[in-house]
């Protein structure tokens, strides 16, 4: 008989977890993780196409890539019409390629999946579609929960977030592309759990009486939130749902935006659209991989020469042709993180051409993303009022994923809610816990 | 500035916010003094430097070890600069083969090898079999060499200013010439080719007794400048042998009188002298070299019989007795083992013998035959590569 099990497949971290009626155990499916339960949603795929997730992929990225030397050839991509007045006219396009490049890294697999303008990335010689991606990253995590388990997995109950986006129809194909992905990655039977629903899942198994609750899945991609009826499983209720796509990322992104981007020369190079440009993609992930082109680094060379602030531009060039902005956005959040538990915290990254240094306080953190806050009390509020509940009438509120750990909405909730009803679930593992208690339903 | 004060506000607000968080930022500021004034004193040193000249010599130094090291390239590859700069060159424009044939008191005889010739000439001595024996080696004539004493000295040498013997002829070791005179106490132990230096990533030493050690040649600077290599012995009766250039992928061989034969991972050999084969007392190395994969191994006994080996067995303990080259009864016969090199087809052995004669073979002939005709026991062997007389 082949097992179900349940795949949190989150934007920053994933998870594998089997329930055998009585006890749900998480998969320690990245053993070289600091919790080998929780895997880092991250796939390497190198050169001759050969894939890695979790630390492994993180550990080959670090191995092949940063300081490496870089070879741009140029290759011809195509041909453009170009039509004027009276006349008409071919040209060839070209685009240099860095032929050592061993291998890209991807992050933030899930969030493409939501993306309507992201539909994939050329990896070398071969398009992957977000879809690809996911179906990559999906059959490797499910090798290792059979190896671990030893026998084949068959079917799965994968989480996904109440709303991938805003509009109905991208929400629709996104999880289209998941369960996609999910058979392509060999699973014959795959459902779907909203994350939130999953938690309270997991909570359900601590309390005795049936309760009002509101799970608060704060993670790295969104933010999701269900009003629920638990305690009683022949009358588990959901009031209502509701979600924001605001979560860790867009916190890193603004502390980036607006602490790190002097580091690379924001304010000190005026009248260089081009650098003022690659300083203003370092907060997009997505952007950054695309700007270590030769020209941009013969713009970069000459303004070092030129003296246009020479040391912020030199970081900017070993961020970019370093490879070092994985380590970099790493840095960002790990500082971000340290200030859930600190008052302070210093971002730094020392390497080659960069010395970044910045003390940064959990009051400038709680200003940055204040406009945030407003935003999600309201979205919390909306969803409060359309199940018809009173806050007063709530009995608990269950925070998961890493954002729920974060001071400034942890206080909101017992602003809104009172601190004895806050409850704290593992940030990491309650979603996937969840997710193999409904696999067993 | 302004910007900075802002910040200095910004983290009072958080102080005053949270009274505890006074704390962690002023130890996370006086971390950052603490780095910022190490790395101060740094510039400050490097400043001084800079000021009184010593970085401008160290600079001066380095530029001249690379111009050195240039010079050496350039006799190598038989090119002048205009040449280099379209490198890959080939390799050794057919340059005349020197035989350096070598003492322990510092004389040299250096003939130039004509590529037909099957005798080369006559070494007078007559101490020649009792004495340590001579060594040889076989380098082309624009090559430089490198000169290794037992006290560690080194010094170098262009092989094309040391004078030559006629071919053919009989020398006295009174001719032979002394580039570098060992000082009181001091022997003359290897003389090693040296313009591969640039190209290599290692100099590798092994001494009489089997202790190996290696060091990087980005040290050949101050190696060079300092004359100073090291012996790479670690007890006072070991006496250093050899020294050879190679890469850090490559595999090492070094044979004993007794007949053990001790291959080696470069890679994994230590920076500091280690002893890596255990010897009897009465055991020591007698040859050591670089094979390279389309090389053989051959192994001469002092009698004439030739050995030959294809693949070279890496050890895989860091203490080994070595692979047995001839079966325990020869050896109590009294067989003996002079010398070894890596051939390739083609190539030819110079081979000295215990009246002074110097021979030349075709290494191809003696593996079939299996032994050397010498007019005497042998004492040393030195290997003419074909491909310098093509």
């Amino acid at each position: 008989m082949s097992i179900k099990v349940g795949i949190d497949f989150g934007t920053s971290n994933s998870g594998v977890a089997v329930y055998d009626g009585q006890h749900v155990k998480l998969l320690p499916v990245d053993p070289k993780n600091v919790l080998p339960e929780v895997i880092k949603t991250v796939l390497y795929i190198t050169r001759d196409y050969r894939a890695s997730i979790g630390q492994e992929a993180v550990e080959n990225y670090y191995r092949d890539n940063v300081n490496r030397q870089r070879r741009f050839v140029k290759h011809w991509t195509g041909e453009i019409d170009v039509y004027g007045a009276d006349m008409h006219y071919v040209q060839d396009v070209f685009v240099y390629v860095d032929e050592l490049q061993p291998g890209r890294l991807l992050q933030y697999l899930k969030t493409a999946l939501r993306k309507e303008r992201y539909a994939g990335t050329q990896i070398f010689e071969r398009y992957f579609t977000v879809g690809d991606l996911a179906r990559t990253y999906l059959s490797l995590l499910k090798q290792r929960a059979e190896d671990i388990l030893g026998e084949p997995i068959q079917a799965v109950t994968l989480g996904r977030p109440v709303k991938f986006s805003e509009s109905q129809e991208q929400d629709h194909k996104a999880q289209e592309t998941l369960r996609q992905a999910a058979h392509a990655a060999g699973f014959r039977e795959v459902d779907f759990e909203f994350e939130p629903v999953a938690a309270a899942l997991d909570y359900e198994q601590s309390i005795s009486q049936p309760q009002n609750v509101v799970i608060f899945d704060f993670g790295g991609g969104t933010l999701d939130i269900a009003v629920m009826r638990l305690g009683d499983p022949r009358r588990r209720e959901v009031y209502a749902s509701g979600g924001v796509d605001i979560a860790g990322s867009d916190f890193d992104r603004t502390i980036i935006e607006k602490r790190m981007l002097a580091h690379f020369g924001l304010g000190r190079v005026k009248l260089h659209p081009e650098i003022m440009e690659m300083i203003h993609a370092v907060p997009d992930w997505m952007a950054l991989p695309y700007l270590g082109t030769p020209i941009n680094k013969n713009i970069l060379d000459k303004a070092i020469q030129a003296g246009i602030a020479p040391i912020q531009v030199k970081a900017l060039r070993g961020l970019i042709y370093n490879d070092l902005a994985f380590t970099f956005y790493n840095r960002v959040e790990a500082g971000k993180i340290a200030l859930s538990s600190d008052g302070a915290t210093i971002i730094s990254l020392e390497d080659k051409d960069i010395a970044l240094w910045e003390l940064y306080t959990r009051h400038q953190f709680e200003t940055d993303i204040q406009t945030y806050l407003v935003d999600v009390e309201k979205v919390l509020l909306d969803t409060i009022a359309r199940s018809g509940l009173e806050p007063g009438e709530i009995d608990a509120i269950v925070k998961t994923g890493g954002s729920s750990n974060i001071p400034l909405f942890s206080e909101m909730l017992a602003r809104i809610f009172g601190a004895g009803k806050v409850k704290k679930s593992n940030a990491f593992t309650s979603v996937v816990a969840g997710l193999a208690i409904k696999a067993k339903m | 500035m302004s910007s900075f004060s802002h910040k200095i506000d910004e983290w009072m607000k958080e102080a005053e916010a949270r009274p505890e968080s006074a704390v962690t930022i002023v130890k996370l500021i006086a971390r950052r003094l603490r780095e910022l004034t190490e790395r101060n004193e740094e510039l400050l040193t490097e400043n001084i430097a800079l000021q009184n000249g010593t970085r401008v010599e160290e600079y001066q130094k380095r530029i001249a070890h690379l111009e050195y090291q240039l010079d050496l390239l350039k006799r190598r590859f038989g090119a002048d600069e205009s040449m280099l700069a379209e490198l890959p060159v080939s390799p050794a424009e057919a340059a005349t083969l020197s035989l350096l044939v070598y003492n322990n008191y510092g004389r040299i005889l250096r003939l130039e090898v004509p590529a037909d010739a099957l005798s080369l000439g006559r070494i007078l001595d007559e101490k020649l079999a009792s004495s340590e024996q001579p060594r040889l080696l076989v380098v082309p004539s624009n090559e430089e060499v490198l000169m290794l004493f037992n006290s560690g000295r080194v010094s170098t040498h262009a092989v094309g200013n040391i004078p030559t013997v006629e071919c053919g002829g009989t020398w006295p070791w009174e001719q032979a010439a002394l580039p570098d005179e060992p000082r009181a106490g001091e022997m003359l132990v290897c003389v090693a080719p040296l313009s591969h230096l640039p190209l290599s990533e290692l100099f590798l030493q092994v001494s009489r007794r089997g202790c190996v050690k290696k060091t990087m040649t980005s040290l050949a600077q101050s190696i060079l400048g300092n004359r100073y290599l090291g012996k790479s012995t670690l007890q006072k009766l070991d006496q250093p042998f050899d020294v050879i250039l190679c890469q850090k992928k490559d595999s090492f061989a070094f044979v004993t009188f007794e007949g053990h034969l001790l291959g080696l991972d470069v890679d994994a050999l230590p920076y500091s002298a280690e002893e890596r084969i255990k010897l009897t007392a009465s055991d020591y190395v007698i040859a050591s070299f670089v094979p390279h994969p389309e090389q053989s191994m051959l192994f001469v006994t002092q009698t004439g019989k030739v050995i030959q080996r294809d693949n070279l067995e890496i050890a895989k303990s860091a203490m080994s007795r070595g692979q047995v080259l001839i079966p325990p009864g020869r050896l109590e016969q009294g067989v003996r083992f002079i010398g070894a090199a890596a051939v390739r087809d083609g190539d030819r052995l110079a081979v000295l013998d215990a009246t002074g004669s110097l021979t030349v073979h075709l290494a191809q002939a003696l593996t079939g035959s299996g032994s050397i005709e010498a007019g005497s026991l042998i004492l040393s062997i030195g290997v003419l590569p074909a491909e310098a007389n093509s």
